[in-house]
């Protein structure tokens, strides 16, 4: 049983969740479903998914995309208006003015300092790419960390600092590694050894020690990441952020309905391949997604599954990735897509004056909206 | 005639112009029974050689590539001659999806009953998606040159050749047989299925649904079914469309890229004016393994349990009796099948989620 395994193992299981996701990803990638030149540096052994795995793995980055690159271009306004806690964003505004991944820009400048310094922190990030991808966009944050296992990011590190491709994206002469190869410390982005059931005592004091900076605006992603670990360690990740970071705006996605059939066959399943998710039964549905955040103080949540996602891709796009491959798995892709989430919520700490904080909520706000 | 003829008849004193006739019609006797002899030595070999084959194939082993040539060569002689809308007497089985689930398939015989003591109608989609399409789709073939009048096979959408490309049997097959000659052989096989069927006059079986270029069943019968399902038309559309219950306009643009939504207002007429009862299709996955829709006048049949190993659905046959009255019977997937996916995902490829 698995209770019965060694945590150690456990956490190998978990670890070969990002092999998993970066194949999936690369298979979506060589469809032309996403652009991403860097995906193929971590994958051996290619291989191509089934279409409705395809049709995932591209909402699921396509999605993440949109609220970093709407967080990286949002801006605090220089009249600011009174910003309200309500604030219902629309989740299909943020997929549709997403960049297709045709379009491309070559100037590797960060967007221009009339805007507000920002970090981005990724947890439990795998092989993913997002960093350089935004960047060789011409899209960047003060800062990008990035977290993971030792095992993780050793592979990682390895790969990108062999990587001309990598390397010439971080442009920094001084890129080192740290911590016997499991880390990355460069200017704008630091690849960083740990374990987020430690995120307080082990992996706060670490972002501080590479310069992390709690007044900042900084976008945290989760990526399949918080559901692995328990409630417990979760909720500690979430509250700390809360409650120290001046302003956050928190993305989570990740797996939810697990008691109607297809649910408890997906955990059977997950099971039988030695993978648990401990989150899933905390936070099993949208609403509890977005209370996981509001009950903690944060000012505004959402939370909306990948069909109302895949719904709100504009006919131009739809058109597009239905080109790509025959797509015959319209009902179980209703069914799949039901059981994963998309959830944010953002807060801006009252320690501030009246007008910054409604100009942090309002920056935080236009991330989720646009 | 022989020598020991002549010796017997010497012996006798019986004249040879005598006993010629008599011989003569002796031997033709003796020779023709030789011949039926050997005809029947010939039948129950090649009967004994269809039933070995069926008892491989039931154990979810492969035959080899030489047998499944030969299969094919003589299912292509019993399909060339049926219908495009075959004609089905009941009592009759009608069975949807099983997309290469094996196990679950045998788990079917056991709650409908073995071919050929219930007679069958199987409404395609034998292939792709699961881990045994190769087995799966041989097996009903062989049921099919052996108790050719006990079970009928129509064509699916996943009956063609680009669409078992994308989503698996071709790749099986290679696995299984190190060449794509079995997915030839097969996909031969394919062109020559039926592309629906008719039960007593009153209820007609089809994989998808209606087309908007066909209104009567006679148009269905003019269709030159022989070639790979095309993009659209009037043959696509009967293995790719979907009843829509939201419809209120008729016809609609189909998810799926091929064949159409046909909402309510269509299907009523059409079952009116070609004197039917109800439609019953498959194509779709229903948790509940069948629904009925548009007052029960059309029925989708699913016929894989806990689909791609990864749905968690029942599945349902659909019996026929002689007086056309109509029963469900749900069944879930055999262990076997779900044990198989889940203890041995290496060997068989576990079932897909984001992780």
């Amino acid at each position: 049983m698995m209770h019965d395994e060694p945590q150690v193992a456990r956490d190998d299981v978990i670890k070969g969740t990002d092999d998993d996701a970066i194949i999936s990803k690369l298979s979506a990638v060589n469809l032309g479903y996403l652009d991403d030149s860097f995906v193929k540096h971590f994958v051996k052994r290619p291989s191509r998914r089934p279409p409705l795995i395809n049709r995932g793995s591209y909402i699921r980055t396509r999605s993440l995309d949109a609220f970093t690159e709407q967080f990286i271009k949002s801006n605090i306004p220089p009249e600011p208006t009174a910003a309200t806690t309500t604030t219902t964003p629309h989740t299909s505004a943020i997929i549709q003015s997403s960049s297709t991944p045709t379009t491309k820009t070559t100037a590797i400048s960060p967007i221009p300092a009339a805007g507000i310094k920002k970090q981005i922190v990724s947890l439990g990030c795998g092989s993913d790419t997002r960093y350089f991808k935004f960047k060789a966009k011409g899209l960047s944050a003060l800062k990008y960390f990035e977290i993971d296992f030792p095992e993780s990011t050793a592979k990682k590190a390895v790969v990108i600092k062999k990587n001309k491709a990598f390397t010439d994206i971080i442009g920094d002469p001084d890129l080192k590694l740290g911590m016997g190869g499991t880390e990355l410390y460069s200017n704008d982005y630091c690849l960083l050894s740990g374990d987020l059931r430690e995120f307080t005592e082990s992996i706060v004091p670490k972002l501080k020690a590479h310069g992390f900076d709690t007044s900042l605006p900084t976008l945290f992603l989760s990526e399949c990441v918080l559901i692995y670990i328990q409630p417990g360690d979760s909720d500690a990740i979430v509250n700390w952020v809360g409650t120290n970071m001046d302003a956050s705006l928190f993305v989570v996605y990740e797996q939810i309905n697990p008691a109607d059939a297809f649910g408890a066959m997906m955990l059977r399943n997950l099971k039988a391949r030695r993978i648990e998710l401990p989150g899933i039964h905390a936070y099993p549905s949208l609403k509890s997604q977005e209370e996981r955040f509001t009950s903690r103080g944060w000012q505004a949540a959402g939370a909306v599954n990948m069909n109302k996602l895949h719904e709100s891709l504009s006919e131009q796009e739809l058109k597009r990735i239905s080109s790509l491959e025959i797509f015959d798995e319209v009902e179980e892709w209703q069914l799949l897509a039901d059981h994963y989430c998309v959830a944010w919520a953002y807060q801006a700490k009252p320690q501030q004056s009246e007008t910054y904080r409604a100009q942090l909520i309002q920056l935080l706000s236009n991330s989720v909206s646009s | 005639m022989t020598d020991a003829a002549l010796r017997l008849m010497d012996r006798h004193n019986v004249a040879v112009d005598k006993i010629q006739p008599l011989a003569v019609a002796c031997l033709e006797l003796i020779e023709s029974c030789l011949y039926r002899r050997s005809l029947y030595l010939m039948i129950t070999a090649s009967l004994a050689y269809c039933h070995r084959q069926i008892q491989t194939l039931l154990q979810c082993k492969i035959i080899t590539e030489a047998e499944v040539k030969d299969l094919c060569l003589k299912a292509r002689e019993i399909l060339v001659e049926e219908s495009n809308v075959q004609r089905v007497d009941a009592p009759v089985t009608v069975c949807g999806d099983i997309h290469g689930q094996f196990h679950d398939l045998k788990e079917l015989f056991k709650v409908g009953g073995e071919c050929p003591k219930t007679n069958y109608l199987f409404m395609g989609d034998f292939v792709d998606r699961g881990h045994h399409s190769v087995e799966t789709f041989l097996l009903l073939l062989a049921l099919k040159v052996r108790y050719p009048d006990r079970i009928t096979l129509i064509r699916g959408n996943h009956e063609s050749r680009q669409i078992t490309k994308v989503y698996g049997f071709y790749d099986e097959c290679f696995q299984k047989f190190g060449s794509a000659n079995v997915w030839r052989y097969c996909c031969e096989i394919f062109d020559y299925l039926s592309l629906s069927a008719i039960i007593d006059d009153r209820i007609f079986c089809v994989h998808g649904g209606l087309s908007p270029s066909i209104n009567t069943i006679d148009q269905i019968r003019t269709i030159d079914r022989m070639q790979e399902v095309p993009h659209n038309g009037a043959m696509c559309d009967l293995l790719w469309s979907d009843p829509d219950p939201d419809s209120c306009t008729g016809w609609g643009l189909s998810p799926r890229g091929a064949g159409f939504l046909f909402g309510e207002s269509v299907a009523k007429p059409f079952l009116h004016n070609n004197g039917l009862e109800l439609i019953a299709r498959a194509h779709q996955l229903v948790m509940e393994g069948y629904k009925l829709m548009f007052d029960e006048q059309v029925v989708t049949v699913w016929s894989a349990p806990n689909y791609c190993y990864r749905c968690g659905n029942v599945a349902a046959i659909l019996e026929v009796d002689s007086n056309l009255n109509r029963e469900y019977r749900i069944f879930k997937d055999s262990d076997r099948s779900s044990m198989n996916s889940r203890t041995n995902p290496q060997r068989e490829g576990p079932p897909d989620y984001f992780l």
